[in-house]
């Protein structure tokens, strides 16, 4: 992230200076930072709605079955987890939020990290447990890609819903290649 | 098609069942549906409150990338590399925005689409495109910043070679679909 963040301002910067467009950047940037608390708070009520709402399923054992149900595959993809039913339970929850494309999945993903750190002592577990859940998230894998289907439709599509399936592919696509990099990368770290 | 509209009702029907259907379960079990509830937003509150710092701070970077014109010559440099791969101009500018902002990438699709129509092939790319990944630097720099760390080793590497996996397979599907 730190090499990220450099690059983009000091990118932007550079371009601006050789481009005399630091105007337009000088603004756009606090704009940048305005947006930045516009959609904190937009986004926390939407975290108090479904971490609330979660909450009523953590208290009444929704979230532990919800473990249990999912086990064959999220004891997989997440074996550090293994026997500690909170996190699994609220990551199967991002999960199926995802799928459904349901505004839950932000909250309950960014909940679902905070146990995991939790629930492991180990730094490289942890690491290695997060990453996973954020390159599931940030594929964004949906049984239906309903934001653009309604903009294909308010455009005058004749067949909306048409791109439905190629994107159900291409974000498969987009979960494993970032998963197999993922695997790479923590392999690489542990042979050191 | 009609297992597609089945697919795009469960996401919507499934809102009202779990609003109505969790905390029903949970009174059934005799949990003090209210005042956990509370319990659950205060602390919904607390990681959106404890994201805000990292996401001014990225915010802050793509805006000045993007402010300054250098998305612009990043998308122009990229067009020029990915032009003999027959990726069409217009929808290099997406593929660029696309793990950068949701709302740009979303707005940009809309504007395509409009353009090209959303049945042309163009406006049939710029769609399966726009659904093929979520917002990577959005998802890691929310996730990681909820958790309070800093240090996000190869997430953001790995979100972003995820994109370009989804990119390619969408690029495909599309040439396969438009012959």
């Amino acid at each position: 992230m730190n090499a990220v963040w450099l690059v983009l301002v000091g990118l932007g910067c550079a371009v601006a200076l050789l481009t005399g467009n630091v105007d337009e950047m000088m603004a756009s940037v606090l704009e940048g930072a305005d947006s930045a608390i516009e959609l904190v708070i937009g986004l926390a009520g939407l975290f108090c709605l479904w971490v609330g709402i979660e909450k009523l399923a953590e208290e009444s054992g929704l979230i532990k079955a919800m473990a249990r149900a999912t086990r064959p595959v999220l004891g997989v993809l997440f074996p550090e987890l293994r026997g500690k039913s909170k996190p699994l339970g609220t990551i199967s929850a991002t999960i199926v939020s995802n799928l459904l494309g349901l505004s839950s999945a932000t909250p309950l993903g960014t909940k679902a990290m905070r146990e995991i750190k939790d629930a492991l002592k180990d730094e490289d577990d942890q690491m290695n447990a997060m990453i996973r859940l954020v390159v599931l998230s940030a594929a964004g894998l949906c049984f239906f890609p309903s934001s653009v289907v309604a903009l294909r439709a308010a455009t005058g599509s004749a067949a909306p819903a048409i791109v439905a399936g190629p994107t159900v592919l291409a974000g498969l696509a987009a979960t494993c290649g970032g998963l197999s990099v993922h695997w790479l990368f923590s392999r690489r770290r542990r042979s050191k | 098609m009609s297992f597609l509209m089945f697919l795009a009702k469960m996401g919507v029907y499934s809102f009202p069942i779990i609003l109505i259907g969790v905390p029903l379960y949970a009174h059934l079990k005799g949990v003090p549906v209210y005042e956990t509830f509370i319990k659950g937003a205060e602390e919904g509150l607390r990681v959106a409150l404890d994201t805000l710092p990292y996401l001014v701070a990225i915010f802050v970077g793509i805006s000045c990338f993007r402010g300054s014109g250098a998305l612009e010559l990043v998308s122009k440099a990229f067009g020029f590399l990915l032009k003999p791969l027959g990726l069409p101009v217009d929808v290099i500018p997406l593929v660029v925005i696309r793990p950068i902002s949701g709302s740009g990438a979303l707005a940009l699709t809309g504007d395509i689409l409009r353009t090209y129509g959303p049945d042309s092939s163009m406006g049939l790319l710029a769609s399966i495109l726009q659904g093929a990944t979520d917002t990577s630097f959005f998802v890691v720099t929310v996730y990681f910043g909820a958790a309070g760390i800093k240090k996000t080793r190869h997430a953001l590497g790995a979100c972003l070679f995820g994109d370009l996996c989804g990119f390619i397979t969408a690029f495909l599907i599309w040439r396969a679909m438009v012959r």
